[in-house]
């Protein structure tokens, strides 16, 4: 089995029962599918807040499957893969329920990769090991020195770098007359100044290191010739903390209606409905607007229209869009039609919803042919608002 | 002779503290009505209106685009429109730069706001200020413009009697305004008893809530003939901003009004606004304000504010005949009310408050801040 | 009506940020302040020859009252003139306007537009649904989303003619978006995904789906406008702004035409033809040799091209089809991978602008047209369905 990151799929499967969070859980009553590529299948099922994980040779039932190579399956379950990008670019795909797959996001703590303790061993070992890597040649233009490193202790050891020629080398042992020369007596106190975990001063001044030769060309000199370290254990932590504020604004507002659009929201409490026409070219607007803005003339007659009509087009929307004035996500899916009303022609249509249930039986008006027939169905307590009506449905 | 653009028309309505019956598109329609009747313009793409320039606030409005609902009203269907996005003097600068530029040569200026609508214009002047450390600590326009008074009384020797006697002057002043908000008569005595808001400003001192709407209809030189026997001409407009931090900047220093109408008096070819200019509107968000701003636009000594008010400044020189911002306009929309004074004053139409013989005219209009961005135009007649 | 203009304007500097949806790195006049710099850097000039700032997003997506008072603090205006307009989605496409009005006009001779937006500190869908009316249209509408274009043109064309070039479409631009530096979305697709995409890629509404939508980015894009004189001298290949033209539409979300005999007047169709009338333009898919489009969504952008070229039938189509649009095609349609490649609205319709620009100075980089561009087409998109439509030139040959 391929591994990722150091990660195999199997690892991802194996501790999903320790990840899972019952409290992501609730409502979820099915089973889904994972199909990695080159890896095997596995079922999901959850149910009662409880789930179980089996590998499987069949994936036949499942609600949703989710197809990905092992890659990008472990890539997105430990954040090295933006999910986002994988799903819209076909790397991941969903077949079956999407809206339901959706789901199994809120049902798992994230895969975090363990990070293998380092040893003083293994940081001077990448100290030394990264240095010509680390060597910045211009800075070396004419120079020739050597830096002995005497470092003490179980898991110390020695080593020169020399420079010379604009080319820098290493050795594991002391050699020769070094330009200068650092002795520390534990090696983990070389480690930790070098993370900057203590300072040089407080080593000195503690007789835990000394420095002899030319004291200067190790102070000054080498943070010139050479690239910070970088502690592999810290890579991805970024060395300032990002801070995001997050914050909800609102001002609350009184909206006026005025006397057209109050015309026809005072029309909805006694369950009419009354489109404006303009006096010039006739049309019919709904909600009505002040003015026709074809002909930039007041329109202040009012004709009743409808309330029943025909669908003459359906946004059946999938996407969970938050209400903007309440910040609560509409549930999905959900049609929003426009209604063309009995007395009303062309595109004179007014945006409203169908009642839930039948946004499968609902056919779209074109051209001559017919939408849907459709009619209100009329809230108990009417108060002027586009709930008085609760939604359209089916007029059978 | 300098460049310059005509006014042929304006329309308002009458700034009022809650026009809870209607809706701003009503509040425009009257105005878009009015200056259609006035100047028979058309929307011909030839010869017609192809441009409009709207003023609006999306935050003021709560909705994004805030000329979204507006386009029908301003006739702007089939033809462009812009919003100016600050305050409505500066749709004045813009439109003199439509129609210099040649691209148009008919522009509608239209304008809206109800600062009714919201629960708090503090509210909505508290997000002007970034969201980590000015919008936590509370500042908005009226904390930071009392922080901004008490620097510049300091300085100019201007007391509260002044501020109460700016405050009693608008009102009669705004009286005399058929367009002015209806608000109640004060003694200065009364004034000085009213009670505090932002310590040096008490409640009476600082503009209150206003809705109002309106139109003007702006051309070349060329074509003014056409819409009216009596343009009224914009020859300068300046604007200037002035950096966000109130540490970085003295307050006291009105450096964008003193460079904003620099650039203005430049374009219009005036050298002392003194001798040149028989009227001045400014917007005066709060009283103290009026001696400033009069300081930075040249006609009060620097330092001179209080002496300036005794002395009879403010009469003498025709400042805020129609009662000011202090009397009432919405944020947004003070620089067109400005302006819309000065043309009634220059086309002969001021009725009680007309200044004789006026000739030239001022009007400045500042937002954010303690006048954190400042803009003055010059109009002839 | 001939267009005429009081003196010419030129773009002399350009500078957009990486567009992204992860730019915690930087505040909002940061942000700004990066792409203000390279627009100098490129002009080789400093905020000294500035004369004034126009200034331009919309403010209810970060929630910040008139904004360029704080945002000074990036865009460099202090001491300057500066003005803010905005006009929703077209915003970037009007303060390029406004900037050539204001130069033109003779009042300002640099002028300098920023563009900005960022979309991570906001709820976009719920900001462009604050647009709507809110007695009534707020309460139903799915911000910018809807599968009305999809059903027109699976209507006209069939479902299966018309879901492959809305994806063929799709993939060009995402072929273009990975040679732009500067692109949010670039995920290598190849055109051979286009089945498995039309039928995995999830359905936001209709048969809009995921893929076809355009992204939500945090970026800017500031561009330099010079008068003509200035321009010649400080600028080695100035890009002339030829005309430009605004059209609005009423407040009203029942835009397409269900009934044949009730046909709806197009915003697109009609500023292009006006646009190009007062040009003497009368074969515009010839005469410009790239088009930068405001693209929201796959969709949309087949069914517009048709509109503003004025093309009839499926001509548009078979373009899409043939791949005509891409780079080294005939009619090249956005080289930097469009809106749905990158989309902070508020410089969104300037980076159109930018883009051309940078296509007709010949140094736009990986995605540069390799043949000449002479002639190039800007378009911006917003409201409810609004246009601005800007003409850029190399030569001052008109």
């Amino acid at each position: 089995m391929a591994e990722y990151w150091g990660i195999k799929v199997e690892d991802i499967f194996n501790t999903m029962q320790e990840r899972f969070r019952p409290e992501g859980a609730k409502d979820v009553d099915a089973v889904f599918g994972y199909d990695i590529k080159d890896e095997g299948k596995w079922k999901l099922t959850v149910k009662n807040n409880e789930m179980k994980i089996d590998k499987t040779s069949d994936l036949a039932g499942c609600i949703a499957t989710m197809e990905a190579d092992g890659e990008t399956f472990v890539g997105v379950n430990t954040g090295k893969v933006d999910a986002t990008n994988a799903f819209m670019s076909g790397k991941v795909k969903v077949e079956g329920d999407m809206g339901a797959f959706g789901k199994t996001g809120k049902l798992f703590r994230k895969y975090v990769i363990a990070q293998k303790e380092m040893t003083v061993k293994d940081y001077l070992a990448d100290m030394f090991a990264t240095v010509v890597s680390r060597f910045k040649a211009k800075e070396a233009e004419g120079l020739e020195a050597s830096f002995a490193f005497d470092l003490g202790g179980q898991e110390g050891g020695k080593w020169t770098v020399f420079i010379k020629d604009k080319v820098c080398t290493v050795t594991t042992t002391i050699e020769g007359k070094p330009t200068v020369t650092l002795e520390f007596n534990d090696a983990k106190d070389y480690v930790d100044f070098i993370l900057g975990k203590i300072d040089a001063q407080s080593i000195l001044a503690a007789g835990k290191a000394s420095a002899k030769g030319d004291i200067n060309m190790m102070a000054s000199k080498w943070p010139i010739l050479f690239e910070k370290y970088k502690d592999p254990m810290g890579g991805n932590i970024p060395e300032q903390e990002l801070i995001v504020l997050k914050k909800t604004i609102s001002v609350n507002q009184k909206f006026s209606t005025g006397p057209i659009m109050g015309k026809f929201l005072k029309g909805l409490k006694d369950k009419k409905i009354y489109a404006n026409k303009c006096p010039q070219c006739g049309r019919l607007q709904l909600p009505p607007r002040e003015v026709c803005a074809e002909c930039r003339v007041r329109a202040a007659d009012f004709v009743e229209v409808g309330p029943k009509g025909e669908v003459r087009y359906m946004d059946l929307v999938y996407y969970a869009m938050p209400d903007p004035l309440t910040g609560v996500a509409r549930e999905t899916p959900y049609g929003g039609i426009n209604i063309l009303f009995d007395g009303c022609k062309g595109n004179e249509t007014l945006p409203h919803f169908i009642r839930k249930d039948q946004i499968e039986k609902i056919q779209m008006g074109w051209n001559e042919k017919k939408g849907t027939r459709v009619r209100p169905v009329w809230e108990e307590n009417r108060t002027g608002d586009i709930w008085d009506i609760k939604y359209f449905e089916i007029d059978e | 002779m300098a460049k310059k653009i005509a006014i042929c028309a304006v329309a308002q309505i009458k700034n009022d503290p809650d026009y809870h019956y209607l809706r701003f598109q009503n509040m425009l329609l009257e105005c878009f009505e009015s200056i259609i009747k006035q100047t028979k313009v058309t929307f011909d793409m030839e010869k017609g209106i192809r441009t409009i320039i709207t003023c609006s606030d999306d935050v003021f409005d709560a909705r994004t685009i805030s000329n979204n609902g507006i386009t029908d009203v301003v006739g702007a269907h089939f033809r462009g429109e812009e919003k100016m996005a600050q305050e409505s003097i500066n749709g004045l600068g813009y439109a003199m730069a439509c129609i210099l530029s040649g691209h148009d040569d008919l522009i509608l200026f239209m304008g809206h706001c109800k600062e009714s609508q919201g629960e708090s214009r503090r509210m909505v002047s508290n997000l002007a200020y970034d969201p980590f450390y000015c919008r936590p600590l509370g500042m908005d326009y009226h904390n930071v413009d009392a922080m901004q008074a008490r620097a510049y009384m300091e300085k100019s020797k201007v007391t509260d009697e002044h501020l109460a006697k700016i405050v009693v002057r608008s009102r009669k002043n705004g009286k005399q305004n058929p367009y002015g908000r209806e608000n109640k008569i004060v003694t200065e005595k009364e004034a000085m008893q009213s009670p505090m808001y932002s310590d040096p400003l008490r409640e009476i001192y600082i503009y209150p809530v206003t809705d109002w709407a309106y139109g003007m209809l702006l051309c070349s030189e060329e074509r003014a003939k056409e819409f009216t026997n009596n343009p009224v001409w914009i020859t300068g407009y300046g604007s200037c901003m002035d950096t966000y931090f109130l540490g970085d900047k003295d307050l006291t220093s009105n450096f964008s009004l003193k460079n904003a109408a620099q650039r203005s008096y430049a374009k219009a070819g005036i050298k002392d606004p003194r001798k040149e200019i028989q009227l001045f509107e400014l917007s005066d968000h709060a009283a103290y304000q009026l001696p400033m701003w009069a300081e930075g636009v040249g006609i009060a000594d620097e330092g001179n504010g209080g002496k300036w008010i005794d002395d009879g400044g403010m009469d003498k020189f025709n400042v805020n005949l129609s009662g000011g911002q202090l009397n009432g306009n919405p944020l947004l929309l003070g620089g067109a009310a400005r302006a819309i004074e000065c043309y009634y004053h220059l086309s002969n139409q001021a009725g009680t408050r007309q200044v004789k013989n006026a000739k030239r005219a001022v009007a400045q209009a500042t937002y954010g801040g303690a006048g954190q961005h400042q803009a003055v135009i010059v109009m002839e007649s | 009506m001939a267009h005429k203009k009081n003196r010419n304007v030129g773009i002399i500097g350009i500078g957009q940020t990486k567009h992204s949806s992860h730019r915690e790195d930087v505040n909002q006049p940061e942000l700004i302040h990066e792409a203000v710099s390279l627009a100098l850097k490129d002009a080789k000039l400093t905020m000294k020859d500035i004369d004034c700032v126009v200034h331009g997003n919309m403010e209810l997506f970060e929630m910040v009252h008139s904004p360029d008072l704080w945002h000074v603090l990036g865009t460099g205006a202090y001491g300057k003139e500066c003005i803010r307009i905005t006009t929703g989605g077209t915003v970037g496409a009007t303060i390029s306007c406004a900037s050539d009005n204001l130069v033109a006009s003779g009042m300002y001779d640099i002028v300098m537009a920023i563009g900005f937006e960022k979309l991570q500190e906001g709820h976009t869908t719920g900001g462009i649904t604050n647009m709507a009316c809110p007695l009534w249209f707020r309460k139903i509408q799915a911000g910018a989303l809807t599968g009305s274009s999809a059903y027109d043109v699976e209507r006209e064309f069939g479902v299966e003619r018309a879901d492959k070039a809305s994806l063929t479409y799709r993939i060009i631009m995402d072929k273009h978006a990975g040679l732009n530096p500067n692109a949010h979305r670039a995920f290598g697709l190849e055109f051979s995904q286009i089945d498995d995409l039309i039928r995995t890629s999830p359905k936001l509404v209709g048969n809009l789906k995921l893929i076809e939508m355009c992204s939500q980015s945090d970026g800017a894009c500031c561009v330099i406008f010079a008068c003509e004189k200035k321009a010649k001298e400080i600028a080695k290949t100035p890009v002339w702004i030829r005309d430009h033209i605004t059209v609005h539409k009423e407040e009203n979300f029942n835009i397409f035409g269900y009934d044949r005999k009730f046909p709806v007047l197009k915003t697109h169709k009609f500023a292009a033809e006006n646009l190009f009338k007062r040009n003497g333009i009368t074969d515009p898919i010839n005469y410009f040799d790239v088009f930068e489009m405001y693209d929201p969504a796959s969709w949309w952008a087949i069914d517009w091209i048709r509109d503003f070229f004025g093309l009839k039938g499926d001509e548009h189509l078979k373009l899409i089809e043939d791949k005509e649009i891409m780079i080294g095609g005939k009619m090249p349609i956005n080289p930097s991978g469009g809106v749905i490649g990158s989309n902070p609205i508020g410089a969104t319709a300037l980076i159109r602008v930018a883009e051309a620009a940078m296509q007709v100075r010949g140094n736009a980089g990986p995605h540069q047209i390799p043949t000449p561009v002479n002639h190039a087409l800007a378009s911006g998109f917003g409201g409810t369905m609004w246009t601005v439509m800007t003409m850029l030139e190399k030569e001052l040959n008109w």
